[in-house]
């Protein structure tokens, strides 16, 4: 058994605080030989913005050609999709907006043209994981972007309750998480946990 | 010196459903004497905030491109009207990818602090919220609120208005709302009313 994961680092400052927290994750997950992991910055996924054009409520498919091409068969095959992002003025940066506002297609399969986005038997079977720095302390800075990322899973057929969140604040400067007194601990404990969780259901 | 309302549309779909409210608040504003300006951000050219903090060190954004100039306008107007449609619960990725690029005047007032809205400031500048949203959920708009304010205080204004209309995917358009349309142009013409006392004052 393999167990696909699929992580969209969306930050567009590489190797920051979002990512390094992504990056703790998905170092616990692959101790496991049975996981493999398919980390995709999002600076570098080529994945335009939604026109809201509503095509795909009638094509099934979106009219542009782009890196979404590629990552909406891998957003079908994952086991585990994770979402890192930065928040900038209290949201969720544009990058990780844009692959947000792109799964459009699913929802439009989903909702408009009633089919199904994973085979039924996939279903309840894949697990999500947001992770979110902020340099604020506040402890609201994370609220307004949690309706978008849910929407974002929903769409995908992963439902709320098999979202993990682990999100911290009051890190600014590149590197400060590295200072964050349980950050990493906790990222290691998720990657794991998230993978026993995933084995036991892949195997029921 | 008369009422400046600058409109900012931030849907990616021209002549959609949140344009045509923006446009309606702008008609209201128009009429009632403002000088009134609309810009579309699909027309223009900007790349989301890279991260970089290098602001932080001179108040300076170092990407050039359409933002900067926009923000220039955004602090030059009395009245600031955004509009977005609502995206996965939130506002657009275009929208979102501008509002970020005002980091700049965030480090300004608060890295800084070479930009302060002094006194009765923030009070004289009205920013305005206008959205659709195809869902029918009350809490359709509540993950776009926080960027906006963001938006507001950095640039001097108060947040004063939202102008927001839900359910466009049982209206099949704004067109058929029986209040938005009316509502966002009695609001462009209210405005411009109170700016214009206040400036009078």
């Amino acid at each position: 058994m393999t167990i696909k994961v699929l992580a969209f680092a969306g930050s567009p400052r590489r190797n920051g605080n979002s990512e390094m927290l992504l990056d703790w994750v998905l170092a616990s997950m692959i101790e496991d030989p049975e996981v493999s992991v398919q980390k995709v910055p999002l600076t570098e996924a080529n994945i335009n913005i939604c026109r809201g054009c509503n095509a795909c409520e009638k094509l099934n498919k979106c009219i542009q050609r782009d890196g979404m091409d590629i990552y909406h068969d891998k957003i079908i095959e994952a086991d585990c999709i994770l979402l890192s992002s930065p928040i900038y003025c209290m949201g969720i940066a544009a990058l990780p907006k844009a692959l947000i506002d792109r799964v459009q297609v699913f929802r439009s399969r989903k909702y408009v043209l009633k089919l199904p986005v994973v085979p039924p038997e996939r279903r309840g079977k894949r697990l999500g994981v947001f992770l979110a720095t902020a340099g604020q302390d506040w402890g609201h800075v994370f609220d307004a972007a949690i309706p978008s990322v849910k929407c974002f899973y929903h769409v995908i057929d992963i439902r709320d309750v098999d979202i993990s969140y682990l999100m911290i604040n009051h890190v600014d400067e590149k590197g400060a998480i590295e200072h964050h007194p349980t950050a990493k601990a906790d990222a290691t404990r998720l990657g794991k946990s998230v993978i026993a969780e995933l084995k036991k259901r892949l195997a029921a | 010196m008369g009422v400046t309302v600058l409109g900012i549309s931030g849907s990616p779909h021209r002549h959609g459903n949140t344009e045509t409210l923006l446009d309606s608040f702008l008609e209201g504003a128009r009429s009632a004497g403002a000088s009134v300006d609309k810009v579309v951000l699909r027309d223009l050219n900007y790349s989301p905030c890279k991260g970089c903090n290098a602001c932080h060190k001179d108040g300076e954004c170092i990407v050039k491109d359409d933002a900067p100039p926009l923000f220039d306008r955004i602090l030059a107007a009395d009245c600031l009207a955004v509009a977005s449609p609502i995206y996965s619960m939130g506002i657009t990725a275009q929208l979102k990818g501008f509002i970020d690029r005002g980091q700049y005047l965030w480090a300004r007032k608060f890295v800084l602090k070479t930009l302060d809205f002094p006194g009765d400031h923030m009070s004289r500048h009205k920013g305005i919220f206008i959205s659709t949203a195809g869902q029918d959920w009350s809490h359709v708009f509540d993950g776009a609120f926080p960027s906006l304010t963001a938006l507001f205080h950095d640039a001097g204004f108060e947040y004063y208005d939202n102008i927001v209309a839900s359910n466009m995917d049982e209206y099949k358009g704004i067109k058929n709302h029986p209040t938005a349309l009316k509502e966002a142009y009695a609001k462009g013409l209210d405005v411009v009313r109170v700016l214009e006392k206040i400036k009078a004052q």
